[in-house]
């Protein structure tokens, strides 16, 4: 099974914070790596460098900040396998950010192809298109399902793809915090609103006007919207 | 065979046999709503079979092979099956016909199959609501409606209930078993405490269906049981299981004739049933002696070294006290000090007030309710207000207590408990 692990914080952090970070997650990074279970993954730039795109009758609005207008926010994320989600479950607890923060772990709906020699230098946009699980007629989610797949053929043709999954619903979400050496989980995204994550796409395209171009053309901006945040050194 | 008595046999076998053919379906296929519903059909085939071939000598191993078999047609007949049969091939249902002398292969598996099923309902990733829902439906054989009614929500709510957590367990790969021995202890409680809501929920008599409530209640003991029977070695599942003996021991004393409770110390000790409260105490003994509580740390810190008895526990201990013909208020406070530490709820602490004031510190355990008040945790509990006013009321401080009286009754939920407080009323006034 193939899980998403993203890495939740506030942003507020204290030097004790920014220490155990420092110190433990290169080890986390380390272990789960060499346990195999870690099969790719990085930080976010701040929330401040979020973009959410929408598109509506031909234009495109681009908004600053993430989709979801919460306390906390998507800092990272990882791509995990592991057996089920109890092993997913202790990946993240052994995460520092579930020390002091916290970390949703949400299933993949198939096994994610991440490419073998994935570099950090490639890692420079995520989208996160969004959806609110309101089912739509036939007819339209079929033109949705062609659309998806012209724009996944589309990206993966100009060769700036790196990985491009859709996640389980967010109801099948958890999250994990740890508090006292203890392992608090709930049931659910780490924020609860009318519109969800409903896929990751990694882009390595050089500018973030192309991955704003890009997050315009993919059809989920046209129906709801895509979050773009560039990743550590984009 | 006459029809009342297959009745009879199929009914028993649905109590006893349900959550066992259930949970062994769910594991050999990996479907739940199709394990449900096999086990549904292979109860009423019974209700047909039996009556012309009589109850077979296993009924659970008949049950579990025909409810096999109906599963292997469907997964046959079915696109997605071709999968599951191919798994399914490495753990082979039965061949028909072979229900008597079938469950020896795996006696083992099978028991262990209700323990898994136990753990992943009550799996943490769950929302409470839904591993108490699930824990029904699949375990106890409750029907979607029943549980409805039993948590007064509408039965397409709860529907969408268990849609969603068995959607949950699927998609995000929920495991099918009892957790290895290091997450046991980070797991067990949850299980517990899945057990003891269900309970609870049957105990407190303030709405919903009356007969609904009681088989909560009955479900709750039979499935603590169960537990106790498959993890022998956990002497909290005995101790919650000792508990709810206690607490359902009063069942027919504790309302009266018009439904208003009746306190502890104004029921007709003659109604309580004796061999529950004999059970709870042999479950106890069997847990080790917990000499007094005088071994055990008041103060200073606790520490795992294995001299803490569990919060069950303690609980269970609390309640016996109270079944004694003279309750040792002394005993009952210093139980309530320790589990005040290790459970440090405004509710204990509350309880621990009213032991110190029986106990003889009448002035004492005012004092406390005074300091948990100031504290506002319990702001708006009526039992608060309540519990200030029988301590005044026994200090003879009739004025205050009548106060109280009043504020607890403006803040009480029900109108059982309302009756009951406007009697305490009319009795200081009289």
């Amino acid at each position: 099974m193939n899980y998403l692990l993203l890495i939740c914080t506030d942003g507020v952090s204290t030097p004790e914070i920014a220490a155990a970070m420092q110190e433990h997650t290169p080890k986390w990074v380390d272990e789960m790596d060499s346990r195999g279970v870690r099969l790719l993954g990085n930080g976010l730039q701040g929330r401040d460098s979020a973009k959410t795109v929408r598109v509506r009758d031909g234009r495109t609005l681009i908004t600053d900040g993430p989709f979801a207008d919460s306390k906390e926010f998507i800092g990272g994320l990882d791509i995990i396998a592991a057996e089920s989600l109890d092993e997913a479950i202790e990946v993240a607890a052994k995460h520092p950010v579930s020390w002091y923060f916290s970390i949703e772990v949400r299933p993949f709906r198939h096994e994610v192809a991440v490419p073998e020699n994935w570099t950090y230098e490639q890692l420079r946009y995520l989208m996160l298109p969004c959806l609110d699980g309101i089912p739509e007629p036939a007819a339209v989610e079929e033109r949705l399902l062609g659309d998806l797949r012209a724009w996944a053929e589309m990206v993966d043709a100009r060769g700036v793809r790196i990985v491009g999954a859709p996640l389980a619903p967010a109801s099948t979400a958890t999250m994990v915090r740890v508090r006292d050496g203890e392992t608090l989980l709930s049931d659910g995204p780490f924020v609860e609103t009318k519109e969800y994550v409903a896929g990751i796409d990694i882009l390595s395209c050089e500018t973030l006007e192309e991955a704003l171009e890009l997050a315009a053309a993919h059809p989920l901006s046209h129906v709801h919207m895509v979050e773009v945040r560039p990743f550590w050194g984009a | 065979m006459s029809s009342g008595t297959v009745q009879a046999a199929v009914q028993e076998a649905f109590r006893d046999e349900w959550g066992r053919v259930v949970a062994t379906l769910i594991r050999r296929t990996g479907d739940w709503d199709l394990a449900e519903e096999c086990a549904q059909e292979a109860f009423t085939q019974a209700l047909i079979s039996w009556a012309k071939d009589g109850v077979p000598a296993k009924p659970g191993a008949w049950l579990t092979t025909v409810a096999g078999n109906r599963a292997l047609d469907r997964l046959r007949r079915g696109a997605r099956g071709a999968e599951l049969l191919e798994q399914i091939a490495y753990d082979p249902l039965r061949s028909p016909g072979a229900a008597d002398q079938d469950d020896e292969h795996e006696p083992d598996m099978i028991e262990d199959d209700r323990l898994r099923l136990m753990f992943t309902c009550c799996h943490p990733a769950l929302a409470l609501d839904a591993r108490v829902a699930l824990t029904l439906r699949t375990l106890a054989g409750l029907t979607t409606a029943e549980i409805a009614r039993a948590f007064l929500v509408p039965e397409p709510t709860m529907a969408k209930r268990l849609v969603r957590a068995k959607a949950k367990i699927a998609a995000a790969a929920i495991p099918y078993r009892v957790p290895p021995p290091e997450l046991l202890p980070e797991r067990t409680p949850g299980v517990l405490a899945v057990l003891y809501l269900l309970f609870n929920e049957g105990y407190s008599a303030s709405s919903g269906d009356e007969l609904i409530r009681g088989a909560l209640c009955d479900e709750a003991i039979r499935l603590a049981r169960l537990l106790c029977l498959l993890m022998p070695d956990e002497p909290e599942a005995v101790a919650l299981l000792a508990l709810m003996l206690l607490q359902h021991s009063r069942r027919d004393a504790r309302v009266d004739s018009s439904g208003d409770l009746i306190t502890l110390e104004d029921q007709d000790r003659g109604r309580w049933h004796r061999e529950d409260i004999a059970e709870a105490e042999r479950l106890l003994a069997g847990g080790g002696p917990l000499d007094g509580t005088a071994s055990l740390p008041a103060a200073g810190p606790l520490t795992s070294s294995g001299a803490i008895p569990g919060t069950y526990r303690l609980q269970a201990e609390i309640a016996v006290c109270h079944v004694q013909r003279e309750t040792d208020w002394e005993r009952v406070r210093d139980l309530y000090a320790l589990l005040a530490r290790l459970m440090p709820s405004p509710v204990v602490q509350l309880n621990l007030a009213v032991a110190v004031a029986m106990a003889g510190d009448l002035d004492v355990g005012l004092t406390l309710v005074s300091e948990l008040a100031q504290r506002g945790e319990l702001a708006g509990y009526h039992l608060l207000a309540a519990t200030r006013a029988d301590l005044l009321r026994r200090r003879g401080d009739h004025l205050q207590a009548a106060a109280e009286y009043q504020r607890a009754l403006a803040l009480a939920p029900s109108e059982a408990e309302r009756r009951f407080l406007r009697g305490r009323l009319a009795q200081l006034s009289g």
